[in-house]
């Protein structure tokens, strides 16, 4: 029996020869989804949210389960290529400042800015997640890593971690007033790239020559400066670049750690009753940190080739190669809380429990802590200085007080770097 | 010479003939004929006999005068006489003690033009296809350059192209004009000899074409050469399935033709031959691209020539030791001329020795040109 024609999963499309007709494969059914897409419960009506805990939509009233469709597919998740279309497209972002969406339930109309992928209506409750045009398709997020952590969860990993350092004020646990945990999944550009280096360099070698000066012999150390030269190749597997510039970097740095053997193709329910935001850093932007970071790590496994530490008049030529990227949605919690009057933000990682966040210093604390780091070397320099009029024994006394007195500021300014990193986020 | 009038088509009356030696049949205008047998023609292919004439075609002829419809296409012969002359020569030129008949002249007086068939078909065809087609597209890609004395990073923007390979498959009803399929049995070693011909340049046949020169006959039927033209079917199918889906690129096309119809005409290429008669008067063919010039044929030197030379040379050798020798003699009585007498008699041996100079370069000249002398003698004793 012949084989039907034309197989399945083909399409026609247009020919340019006349007599001739071609067939596709079909595209994806993604293209033809709705553009909103509401959640309700198809037993009771109800409203249907993801469950972190439960790993799948669950209904709040009558305890309807629906598990997720889609399996991981981890690092093999698909990748794209800096095509001069995907970066002519990805240079004109959304085209669009605000959207109108009208509740499918209640019909009230909400205003929502472009970033914003879900939406809870504030007169109905019901969840909605938006999804972007098929023209915009390869910038839409085709992968995201689900929700692990319970929001219950993200209180008592708070706690914990507001009473990991002796610089936090000893109430903060007891007395911080944390609000309600928000999950969210935010954009993260993801990166590969191949970097291929050839480099040179005077590489410095010392050595320790003797030499004769007013008769007698004497040692000098001399750098001989000789020109080395290589070859560094570096594979760079999902450099992560946070696609949103309103939160604070310093904070989403500390957040890393996603465990991508997690990433799950898109699906809306994943996303059902939990916020989630588009990019607003554009490809190109990201795609230029991620190649700072990565030509600065090639540079940095070129200059650790040379047969000593010092290197000058270095120079390399760097070619990047199977450059690829992804859009991916990462899942983390914002909260924020409140000591004294004074608001604090903090982000726990959705999927591996990592907290980041801005604590209050007890200065005070802090600054005792200084104090008691200087004072021994300053007495002790004092003493010594004092007791020099007895000879060598002042000596000894200031020499020691001087060490400690160097080693307490070193120790010093560390504490205080420290401190002014966790209060200045 | 068998001798056939069939007014219709060609645009003159036409006769064929078949050479007794060489087996190459033609067709040509009667009127090219010697009528009553008093100006010969000699075979314009091997050259070897006059073509006779035979009454009836029989056995083998009978069936090669079966493809002797007028031809679609012509390729003219397009070099300019002086062009011609230029090849002419350049094949003569430069052969040490070349045969007295192999000059310029000769070779340009004893031009033929015959015309060499090739079988067009037009094949209408059903088909089920399926290839991978690429298309171009381009990535953007970053060089960067590091330098302390620079100062830091100097980046710079690279396009590079690369192939998106995707699947197509389809179906194909079309007609596929003038595809080509070899008609003479000698085709690929003719080709080897003068070249391809740029069918592009094709007319189509008018009758003052072929009225001054010989049509060779196929000796191949169509259904001999139909599987030849299989591979430029499958090509032509080929591209034009990826004109179709608009890609650059294409690979692994697969299909299952269903050859609906096949129409056969024939196109014609031009050749020039002529001939030498080498030392033996037996006549060297050689053949000329009448669109391109290529030359294929024997440069012999020859060995007549050249033994005449020597024997030139050794006489004078021989005189010079007579005179050496009566030098000599005439020393003992005056013993100066003695070592005079020695002197030329060393000479004498020294010319007798340079005698074999022109047969030895004779010999090492033939011998190095075994390959185009044997390869004229396969294609010409093929038939």
């Amino acid at each position: 029996m012949p084989d039907p024609f034309p197989p399945p999963g083909f399409a026609p499309i247009p020919s340019a020869i006349e007599g001739i007709q071609v067939y596709a494969p079909a595209p994806a059914e993604s293209a033809s989804q709705p553009e909103v897409v509401e959640f309700k419960c198809p037993q009771c009506g109800g409203v249907t949210a993801y469950s972190a805990q439960d790993g799948g939509l669950t209904c709040t009233y009558c305890a309807y389960y629906e598990p997720p469709e889609k399996a991981p597919v981890g690092k093999g998740a698909q990748e794209f290529e800096f095509t001069v279309e995907t970066m002519d497209r990805a240079a004109h972002g959304w085209g669009e400042a605000r959207k109108e969406l009208e509740c499918q339930s209640c019909g009230s109309i909400a205003s929502l800015p472009l970033d914003s992928l879900t939406h809870t209506c504030a007169f109905c409750g019901s969840n909605q997640v938006i999804q972007r045009q098929a023209s915009q398709d390869i910038l839409r997020p085709w992968f995201l890593i689900p929700f692990k952590v319970d929001p219950a969860a993200c209180h008592k990993l708070t706690r914990e971690w507001m009473g990991s350092s002796w610089m936090t004020p000893a109430s903060l646990k007891n007395l911080a007033r944390v609000a309600e945990f928000n999950g969210v999944y935010l954009p993260y550009w993801t990166f590969d790239s191949l970097t291929s280096a050839a480099w040179k360099a005077e590489v410095g070698h010392t050595r320790t020559e003797r030499y004769r000066e007013g008769g007698e012999w004497k040692e000098r150390t001399v750098v001989d400066w000789r020109w080395e030269s290589g070859q560094v190749s570096l594979n760079h597997d999902d450099l992560i670049v946070p696609g949103t510039q309103r939160l604070s970097q310093v904070l989403l740095d500390r957040l890393k750690g996603f465990d991508f053997q997690a990433l799950t193709p898109y699906d809306p329910k994943y996303l059902a009753g939990l916020q989630a935001r588009a990019y607003d850093l554009p490809l190109e932007k990201a795609w230029e940190i991620a190649r700072e970071k990565m030509r600065e790590s090639t540079r940095q496994a070129c200059i650790s080739q040379a047969s000593t530490g010092q290197v000058r008049n270095f120079s390399m030529n760097l070619d990047f190669s199977a450059e690829s990227w992804r859009y991916v949605l990462l899942p983390i919690y914002v909260a924020a809380y409140r000591y004294q009057d004074k608001a604090f933000q903090v982000m726990v990682n959705g999927q591996t429990g990592v907290v980041a966040g801005q604590r209050p210093v007890d200065w005070t604390r802090v600054w005792l802590s200084v104090a008691a780091l200087l004072a021994p070397g300053l007495l002790l320099s004092l003493l010594g200085l004092l007791t020099l009029i007895f000879g060598g024994v002042g000596a000894i006394i200031g020499g020691f007080g001087f060490f400690l007195l160097v080693v307490g500021v070193v120790i010093a300014v560390i504490i205080l770097r420290q401190a002014m990193s966790m209060d200045d986020l | 010479m068998t001798v056939m009038s069939t007014p219709t088509g060609w645009g003159f009356t036409t006769a064929h003939a078949s050479c007794s030696a060489c087996g190459w049949s033609y067709l040509l205008p009667s009127d090219a004929l010697p009528g009553d047998g008093s100006r010969a023609l000699r075979c314009p292919h091997c050259f070897a006999v006059e073509l006779s004439f035979v009454p009836e075609p029989q056995g083998g002829l009978a069936e090669k005068l079966a493809y002797t419809s007028p031809p679609e296409l012509v390729l003219p012969f397009s070099l300019s006489p002086e062009r011609l002359s230029q090849a002419i020569a350049t094949f003569a030129k430069g052969i040490p003690f070349a045969p007295p008949d192999l000059n310029p002249q000769a070779l340009a007086g004893r031009m033929k033009r015959v015309y060499l068939p090739q079988w067009l078909v037009d094949a209408s065809l059903r088909a089920t296809w399926r290839a991978e087609v690429g298309f171009n597209y381009e990535v953007v890609s970053h060089q960067d350059r590091y330098s302390d004395s620079a100062g830091g990073w100097r980046s710079q923007e690279v396009k590079e192209t690369r192939i998106r390979w995707e699947p197509r498959l389809g179906q194909l009803q079309r007609v596929f004009p003038n595809l080509t399929a070899p008609a003479l049995e000698t085709h690929a070693r003719l080709r080897g000899l003068v070249g391809d011909f740029d069918t592009s340049t094709a007319q189509p046949y008018q009758s003052q074409m072929a009225n001054a020169s010989f049509v060779r006959l196929p000796d191949r039927s169509p259904q001999d050469a139909w599987p030849d033209v299989l591979p430029g079917l499958q090509a032509a199918a080929a591209q034009q399935c990826q004109q179709a889906c608009a890609a650059d690129h294409q690979r692994d096309f697969r299909w299952q033709p269903e050859i609906t119809g096949r129409n056969w005409t024939l196109l014609l290429r031009p050749l020039y031959t002529t001939y030498y008669l080498d030392d033996q008067n037996q006549p060297q063919a050689v053949i000329i691209n009448g669109q391109t010039a290529q030359t294929s044929g024997s440069r012999r030197s020859s060995m007549k020539r050249a033994q005449r030379t020597a024997l030139i040379i050794l006489s004078i050798a021989v005189v010079l030791f007579a005179i050496s020798a009566i030098l000599a003699l005439a020393g003992i009585a005056v013993p100066p001329l003695l070592l005079l007498g020695g002197v030329g008699v060393l000479m004498a041996v020294l010319v007798a020795l340079g005698a074999v100079i022109p047969l030895a370069l004779v010999w090492q000249y033939n011998r190095s040109q075994p390959g185009a002398s044997q390869s004229l003698k396969q294609f010409a004793g093929s038939d």
